[in-house]
């Protein structure tokens, strides 16, 4: 079986945050939570000074401390080596989201996408509520995404978690995850650690990478190339 | 599993139906290759469009499931942008949904106008809305008042001149003014004065060797972002990057070397490298030529005999050494713009190094500045030395991607059209203090900022009516508060817009607007990676809101209007100049329209009977048009323009005879001397100086001991222009903006200054400028230079919707509008209104109370 995993070139990543925008729209993300993310880190003193923009997402662990600490799998590792959240099992114990030392698991405290319940135009009459425009779509949010529900809940339910699946409802298809389509600066790769032909294998073979929290011995599949 | 990146946009084609009014039945574009049994995977199809959220004008697809869009990608047809799409158009899905547009026509109920004045809208049908347009139209022209009425063109696409040519002239007003003196006219005095081209440039990233970038932030904004983006790992690797900025941009993040320059310095900083050039005997001989022996004579301080260099393609490198150069050290320019002058000298050496490809990339930023003139010319000559102008790795221009104008309307024009088509404009361009110089022709660039002036004043005569599209200046321009004056005292202001804005405010009436990337027909060209393209705004959708398209929809129904009230000139305009290019077919309504509009306007691209058809790629018919939704150039060609510049002297022009001539022109309009000219327009220097590129020292108002900080803007990779904030996912991801924060706007002060000031990160404070106040947080960053406080441009809305509004209802912005505190100042030689180069300073002052509403 493939063993899926993503290297960021830091030297071509612009922190444009196209892949942040567009991983909420493919797996319809509530705004505040951010399966695609990126740390920002400025250094140094004026004008001497060193800005950087580190993207981030959930690192798919070959020894996920996350899921190790789930009572009742439903994180668990599906057999691409996806880090995965099955919506069924999960009883929102929040025990994952303790053991991530990433900080990429997300907690459904509240329906997701409730902005969008609102039944208060702006303008009386002249504009819809945003209940409105959501009815009149007949999905949760307007530009909600149905390929999405191919794998797990479409939009999570209240009281469980949610965090990035590497879009596996992609992968299942032969498709990238949507954030490697949608950067414009090619700068995110995904492939298949154990094909030495893959981009992420050659890659990986060409430059010396670095992982994240390497010391927490989880063994990340997100692995970074050169510098911002 | 193998995988290829691209290899979702393997798409297999199928015909389908055609466009019936805004429905579309568009070729399917399968996007799933398998669909997993049971699951419910989506069949949707991808519908080539354009994404209008900068001037990128990238060509851009759409994923549309039931008449509803889900998602955006980058056109893989397109040559220039090679498929890809920045932040941006993701954002547009969130704008084209906002809950808070304009649903329906509305009506002002309350007479009153102002800020603090609740405008009490009211829906009302489209009948009754044209109706009233048309009847305020007829009572101008029934007056003798047709001219007393302005188009505000905004947001636009190449059918534009249906709303703001064909309209105004076939009624009778000269007053069309648009955005483009607020955009970066400024931009394109770089490049004429010196090779004669009025636009904006094509860069080779692709065998470029140094990039220097002059307030440019391409992999951010303006106007191949995402080209730039797609480039910039490479350049990284094959070139050095520099980047003159006062703030730590975006792309000066990304670059070797950063010169965070004294807001509007940057002329010193340019003639200082032109200075180590020369000095350093660097130049490009190919291009520049060389001292008849051979000895370099370019020494500091001494004048140079003009007989002892032979010039190849330029003209006037002596001329320009003797005058300005000679003694522009980078000692000397360091005292000035701030930039060591080791870095001065590294930077121009290595620039001259990778000569022919090298960049010398001038924006907005370092020419929309009060004496922005001779910074565009000065840093856009740098690119005459290395001899990168149309040049493998260097500057190049556009390419031809024909298509056909909005058609010619005299033959529409009744006498009262004529007639008043003729009075007098209401801005101020042409006069003596506003040469406002397009394509060196004095008068020709609207000032857009100085109309408040005019409708406040009745200068030259009172206007009553004004119809606007896509627009917000009330936010958009420096000076504010005129312009909120100004619309309060206009009569009557239809806004033809997709958002409740600041402008809308004060309309009387309000028409909801079509987005241009998912409910309009329109077309638009843009350039990058040396292809040049024209891609089609299609109608993707199906609109909940009860909206027009702005350019064709809405001037056929008040074209109709008019009609019924005995004036069917401009029906009969539309009616009979828009044939169907196959069939000669004419529209017979609003819809018929605007396709008919967009197929005539497009035809050379793809109608094989059009004489221009073949000049750029063959495209097979209209149905193939819409599918691709691009038509891409012939590759640009390297060196064909080399003594065929469009100057005077045909040569790449150092000591310009072009601006000299211009110049000329404009002082014996008004029979003064250039002199006189320079003295109205803000400029120090005098004589000859006024034709080669020369230091000019930065304007600013506000008195030091007042206003101890130099205030400069910029702009942001998520902005839309300035439409996007009311969008979350811009307010989520703001921090993608160096040194700002996520659902804030923040002023960017450096730590030195916050603790001699006692502030910390997110305390409130009030930025005073002579011109206004606004309020927004702190946030201290080392990427400023002290001294000097920057701030993004695009929050501060106190309309426009309630994300992008702290309080839509009464009228209380997120953060503050830089416009309310930048002076309405101009760079007079091309007109543009000056928002660049720390046009004002301000003082800071620390709010203790948080402010609660």
């Amino acid at each position: 079986m493939p063993r899926y995993a993503m290297v960021i070139d830091l030297n071509s990543c612009v922190g444009c945050g196209a892949c942040d925008i567009a991983c909420k729209n493919e797996n319809n993300v509530p705004e505040e939570m951010h399966w695609a993310n990126h740390m920002v880190v400025t250094t140094g003193t004026f004008p001497n000074v060193r800005y950087q923009h580190i993207p981030t997402l959930c690192n798919h662990c070959e020894s996920p401390s996350c899921v190790r600490a789930c009572p009742t799998k439903a994180m668990h590792q599906d057999e691409n080596g996806i880090v995965k959240h099955d919506p069924n099992k999960c009883i929102g114990c929040l025990a994952c989201q303790l053991a991530d030392p990433y900080k990429v698991i997300y907690f459904n405290r509240e329906q997701a996408h409730s902005r969008w319940q609102n039944r208060d135009p702006l303008i009386s009459k002249g504009s819809y509520s945003p209940r409105e425009v959501a009815l009149a779509m007949g999905e949760p949010i307007p530009y909600y995404n149905p390929d999405r529900a191919r794998s797990g809940d479409g939009v999570r339910r209240k009281g469980i978690v949610e965090k990035c699946s590497f879009c596996d409802h992609r992968v299942r298809e032969g498709e990238m995850p949507w954030c490697t389509v949608a950067c414009p600066a090619n700068c995110r790769h995904f492939g298949d650690l154990d094909d030495p032909k893959s981009n992420v294998s050659l890659l990986l073979a060409k430059y010396p990478s670095r992982v994240l929290a390497r010391e927490r011995g989880t063994r990340p599949k997100v692995f970074y190339l050169r510098d911002y | 599993m193998a995988f290829t990146r691209r290899k979702f946009l393997q798409i297999s084609v199928s015909t389908g139906a055609m466009v019936i009014g805004g429905q579309l039945g568009m070729p399917a574009l399968k996007a799933f290759a398998r669909s997993t049994s049971g699951a419910g995977a989506s069949v949707g199809r991808w519908v080539s469009t354009t994404c209008q959220g900068c001037t990128t004008w990238c060509a851009a697809q759409v994923y549309v499931i039931n008449g509803r869009a889900v998602k955006v990608r980058g056109n893989p047809h397109s040559k220039a942008s090679g498929g890809n799409v920045c932040p941006r158009a993701h954002l547009s899905l969130q704008q084209v949904y906002d809950p808070d547009r304009v649903k329906v026509p509305m009506k002002r109920t309350n007479p009153a106008k102002g800020r603090k004045e609740d405008p009490r809208f009211v829906p009302i049908s489209w009948d009754e809305a044209m109706d009233t347009i048309a009847d305020r139209m007829m009572e101008l022209r029934a007056n003798g008042e047709a001219h007393k009425s302005i188009i505000f063109r905004g947001r636009y696409t190449f059918l534009h001149g249906n709303l703001d040519s064909a309209l105004p002239r076939i009624f009778g007003t000269p007053n069309i003014l648009a955005h483009s003196s607020i955009c970066a006219e400024a931009e394109k005095v770089a490049s004429f004065y010196t090779e004669g081209f009025w636009g904006y440039r094509d860069y080779d990233l692709a065998q470029t060797r140094y990039v220097l970038c002059w307030g440019a932030d391409p992999v951010a904004s303006n106007r191949m972002v995402p080209h730039a983006i797609n480039m910039w790992g490479k350049l990284r690797d094959q070139a050095t990057i520099a980047v003159i900025d006062p703030r730590l941009s975006a792309t000066a993040a990304k670059a070797q070397e950063w010169l965070p320059v004294i807001p509007g310095e940057d002329s010193a900083l340019a003639v200082a490298m032109a200075h180590v050039i020369l000095t350093a005997g660097k130049w490009d001989r190919t291009f520049v030529g060389d001292f008849t022996d051979g000895v370099n004579r370019f020494k500091v301080g001494q004048e140079v005999p003009e007989e002892s260099f032979a010039e190849k393609h330029t003209h006037g490198v002596v001329k320009w050494w003797n005058l300005e150069l000679k003694d522009r050290t980078p000692e000397w320019a360091e005292t000035h713009c701030g930039i060591p002058a080791a870095q001065i000298r590294r930077v121009a050496l290595g620039f001259a190094d990778a000569a022919p490809r090298a960049i010398s990339w001038v924006s907005p930023g370092a020419t929309m500045q009060v004496r922005g003139a001779y910074a565009a010319i000065a840093g856009h000559a740098l690119n005459g030395l290395v001899g990168s102008v149309d040049n493998v790795g260097g500057i190049l221009r556009e390419m031809s991607v024909p298509t056909l104008g909005n058609p010619d309307p005299a033959a529409y024009q009744d006498e009262i059209a004529k007639k008043h088509f003729a009075f007098k404009k209401i801005d101020s361009r042409g006069n003596l203090d506003m040469p406002a110089m397009g394509a060196g022709r004095p008068g020709t660039v609207g000032i857009l900022n100085s109309v408040p002036e005019a409708i406040i004043n009745e200068d030259p005569y009172d206007i009553k009516l004004a119809i606007g599209y896509w627009n917000n200046f009330v936010f958009s321009c420096s000076g504010t508060t005129r312009w909120e004056e100004a619309m309060s005292k206009l009569p009557f202001f239809v806004h033809i817009t997709p958002n409740s804005s600041e402008m809308t405010h004060f309309a009387d009436i309000v028409l909801p607007a079509g987005h241009h990337m998912y409910e309009i027909w329109g077309f638009t060209k843009t350039k990058s990676n040396r292809f040049s393209q024209a891609n089609l705004n299609v109608p993707s959708i199906k609109p909940i809101w009860d909206v027009r398209m702005d350019e064709t929809e809405i001037p056929w129904m008040l074209a109709e209007k008019l009609a019924k009230r005995g004036f069917d000139n401009l029906l009969r305009f539309y009616r009979e100049s828009f044939p169907d290019p196959e069939t000669g077919k004419l529209p017979q309504n609003a819809e018929e329209f605007a396709l008919a509009a967009i197929k005539f306007q497009t035809q050379p691209l793809w109608h094989s009977k059009h004489p221009d058809y073949g000049k750029a790629e063959k495209i097979k018919g209209w149905e193939e048009m819409l599918e691709k939704g691009v038509c891409n150039s012939v590759e640009h060609p390297y060196r064909t323009r080399w003594d065929n510049f469009g100057t005077k002297t045909k040569k790449f022009e150092f000591y310009s005879e072009t601006l000299k001539d211009s110049l000329h022109q404009h002082a014996a309009n008004h029979n003064v001397s250039v002199d006189e000219v320079l003295k109205a327009t803000n400029y120090v220097a005098r004589g000859e100086l006024a034709f080669v590129p020369h230091f000019e020292p930065a304007f600013r108002r506000g008195d030091p001991k007042e206003y101890p900080f130099i205030f400069f803007e910029h702009r942001s990779r998520l902005n839309r222009e300035g439409r996007s904030q009311n969008c979350t996912w811009y307010q989520a991801h703001k921090n993608c903006d160096p040194g700002d924060e996520n659902w804030d706007d923040v002023v960017k002060i450096n730590p030195a200054d916050g603790r001699r000031l006692g502030v910390s990160n997110g305390d409130l404070v009030r930025l005073v400028s002579p011109t206004g106040a606004i309020e927004c947080h702190v946030k201290l960053w080392e990427g400023v230079r002290p001294g000097t406080v920057g701030k993004c441009y695009g929050q501060g809305h106190w309309a426009y919707g309630r994300v992008a509004a702290r309080d839509f209802e009464r009228r209380i912005p997120r953060g503050g509008n830089n416009n309310d505190i930048l002076p309405p100042e101009s760079e007079a030689i091309s007109g543009s209104t000056a928002r660049h180069g720390g046009v004002t300073r301000i003082r800071i002052e620390t709010i203790r109370t948080p402010f609660i509403s």
